[in-house]
């Protein structure tokens, strides 16, 4: 059932905090998401990514945490023409650290086909995104906002599956080894 | 309650800005590109394409029609402008010396239609008027003292003062008074020795945003604008103290005057807003746009709880908003009726539609403008 | 160009944009006054709480709060009062107490619980979603572009 992470990491206070969280998330990213385009000041005829080229004091708004617990937080950094999203993934024990760097590294060398993925992540995140204002003009906002959060949901929950079905895997391989003694 | 009409000119593009000719026939458009588009109403009620005018080499920012002298003048994110004239067969630019070093973010005519003023990312307004001798538009400068970006400027209906927003969280009024265009004049409100670049005022608040929108209101005695903080804050001459409006909802990022007591505001919440003066106080009066609930598909009703369990989503998981406008409205302009009682405007946005709002039979019942 | 460090641009541009909250300076700097303000402040909620009245307790802590963008000492503190006196609102309570504040109030409370929020080790961020959702319920989302264009962090 959706929204229950199934193994024995849940308990019944963190499905609680579940829903407000990503209701935070989605009310503050709809917020950030009032993107406008912005000729850079510093340099002619360029276009830059405010957030990511920073040299305009001025267009940089306050980045804000939201954070479920200390290990799931979501930064959001926004500006005049641009916003930064870090997630910080829960990883529980060193299985699922080294599932969560493969899974974000993995997509993250396909960042173009996302076309709103960073290639990497800001230190102290596990995975990043950038919108642009050209995104915010050929998507709509809201469906933005949903793929994002429907991706915090799904992350979790691949790396709940894929630490189960390692962990079913070495069990077998241990088993068949086993045998021969 | 009559419905605004509705034109989707441009699929899949935004539109950056709109201007009207004066008795509404054609309609130049900037359609987030380096062209200019001009419409022409057809007989079906549609507009139809009829010229596309490419001379510029960035994005088009600010289009502006003169309704009397019939020039458009268009600026981009090329520091360049032109001025448009119409010889019977087609468009003739005209360029004119911005002297600018940034991109060009907003033009105006003003009033009269001898000047015109250019907001630019070079931290300064570019004000231009034509000069006869060597035939093409010079500019004086507006400098000091901004700080940022100008993304919008406003012409004061005495075609002397200019109103400009910018991105250092200021609205300031300077004087645009340029000698052999305009007589010296004295306003109560703004000041009296007014020579070129004079500051009249310079407004913000202590938390503020930046500015997205100016405007004059028709008397000229206050000024008005639109902050990236959701507030509309009006002032009333230098020394004022100005009025600040908080909305609840997202950033509005233009507005107009439709009466001395009136404001229309549109922005990121995807319909245009009501604002007006009751008693000593301003309000929001509300949305023109109520949306129509669109009919729900039949979801089963497990799948809507479980939404509403999984992503904290209350409604069901429409792709399309239930406003009339789908994406932010970056434009606004009257449309029809006088500047101190607007019965029609008109807004373009980043859904690439043109929509004519009725102000009249807009629904607000017991309203008094 | 990534050797040179200094930005030379902002001694040769008089014009350059200077934000005040950020200088020693400025008029949001934080002063000794301000302290002696912030303690009294705690200590009056410190009352209210004891005597069991959480509204007032939350309206007293929302006054006046320091800010500026220098991380000091003082705003902690002020963070400490203020989180003290959210965390002690009962869950039914929340939405009547935030009805109950004014508009700039409502958006010094949300200025605290993204505040709160970012030090997620020290305060709980159960306590701080639940404030978030129903602040946003009553003044929309407003109040959250406010916190976000506000140079007056807290």
């Amino acid at each position: 059932m959706p929204g229950v992470t199934t193994d024995s990491r849940s308990f019944c206070s963190q499905s609680n905090t579940l829903r407000p969280y990503l209701a935070a998330v989605r009310s503050t990213m709809t917020a950030s998401l009032c993107l406008t385009n912005f000729s850079s000041q510093v340099v002619e005829r360029h276009n830059k990514p405010e957030i990511e080229a920073r040299a305009t004091p001025e267009v940089l708004l306050n980045p804000v945490l939201i954070s479920r617990n200390e290990s799931e937080r979501v930064l959001i950094e926004p500006s005049i023409n641009s916003v930064r999203v870090s997630i910080a993934i829960k990883q529980a024990d060193e299985i699922e650290r080294v599932l969560c760097h493969k899974f974000t590294r993995f997509l993250m060398m396909r960042a173009e086909n996302f076309y709103v993925l960073r290639r990497v992540p800001m230190s102290g995140y596990d995975i990043s995104f950038l919108v642009t204002h050209v995104h915010a003009e050929t998507m709509y906002k809201h469906k933005l906002v949903d793929f994002l959060i429907q991706f915090m949901e799904d992350v979790d929950r691949e790396i709940s599956e894929m630490k189960l079905s390692l962990n079913a895997r070495a069990r077998i391989v241990a088993e068949s080894f086993l045998q021969q003694f | 309650m009559s419905s605004p009409e509705v034109y989707q000119l441009a699929i899949g593009t935004p539109i950056t800005c709109h201007a009207f000719n004066k008795d509404r026939t054609q309609l130049a458009v900037s359609p987030n590109s380096n062209d200019v588009e001009i419409y022409q109403k057809g007989r079906t009620g549609q507009w139809e394409l009829l010229h596309t005018l490419a001379k510029h080499d960035r994005m088009v920012t600010g289009i502006d029609w003169a309704p009397n002298t019939n020039r458009l003048v268009t600026c981009s994110q090329d520091r360049n402008a032109y001025v448009w004239d119409w010889d019977g067969k087609k468009w003739e630019p005209n360029l004119c010396l911005l002297r600018i070093n940034r991109a060009a973010t907003f033009v105006q005519w003003s009033p009269k239609e001898d000047k015109f003023a250019v907001a630019s990312g070079a931290r300064l307004i570019s004000v231009c008027y034509f000069e006869q001798e060597n035939n093409w538009w010079v500019s004086k400068h507006i400098k000091k003292p901004i700080r940022s970006t100008i993304t919008s400027i406003a012409w004061h209906p005495d075609n002397m003062l200019l109103a400009a927003g910018s991105t250092d969280m200021k609205a300031r009024v300077f004087s645009a008074y340029i000698k052999g265009v305009d007589s010296p004049r004295t306003y109560p409100l703004w000041g009296e020795k007014l020579p070129f670049n004079t500051l009249c005022g310079e407004f913000g608040s202590e938390g503020g945003g930046w500015v997205h929108s100016v405007g004059f209101s028709p008397s000229g005695d206050s000024v008005a604008w639109v902050s990236h903080d959701s507030t509309l804050s009006i002032a009333h001459g230098r020394d004022s103290v100005p009025v600040e409006v908080p909305t609840g909802g997202l950033p509005l990022v233009s507005m107009i005057w439709t009466s001395e007591t009136s404001i229309v505001a549109v922005g990121h919440d995807c319909t245009p807003f009501l604002f007006a003066l009751r008693g000593q106080q301003w309000e929001v009066i509300g949305k023109l746009d109520q949306g129509q609930k669109k009919a729900a598909a039949s979801s089963s009703a497990f799948k809507m709880f479980q939404q509403m369990d999984s992503r904290a989503q209350q409604q069901n998981n429409e792709v399309e908003l239930n406003t009339t406008h789908q994406n932010t409205i970056t434009c606004v302009r009257a449309y029809a009726g006088s500047p101190d009682h607007v019965t029609k405007f008109s807004t373009s946005g980043v859904d690439g539609k043109l929509v004519i709002w009725d102000l009249l039979s807009s629904g607000m019942a017991g309203l008094s403008i | 160009m990534a050797h040179r460090k200094v930005n030379v641009d902002q001694y040769a541009d008089e014009d350059i944009f200077v934000d005040e909250n950020q200088t020693a300076q400025g008029s949001t700097a934080v002063s000794a006054q301000t302290e002696a303000d912030v303690d009294a402040r705690a200590g009056e909620v410190r009352n209210y709480l004891s005597r069991g009245d959480t509204p007032a307790a939350v309206i007293k802590a929302l006054e006046n709060p320091p800010a500026g963008r220098e991380v000091t000492a003082v705003k902690d503190k002020n963070t400490a009062t203020v989180m003290s006196a959210l965390a002690a609102a009962r869950s039914t309570d929340i939405l009547a107490i935030v009805k109950s504040l004014d508009s700039k109030q409502t958006d010094v409370l949300m200025k605290y619980i993204y505040r709160g929020m970012a030090s997620p080790e020290l305060y709980n961020a159960a306590v701080l979603l639940a404030w978030h959702e129903k602040t946003v319920e009553v003044a929309g989302l407003g109040s959250i572009v406010r916190v976000l264009t506000d140079r007056r962090t807290v």
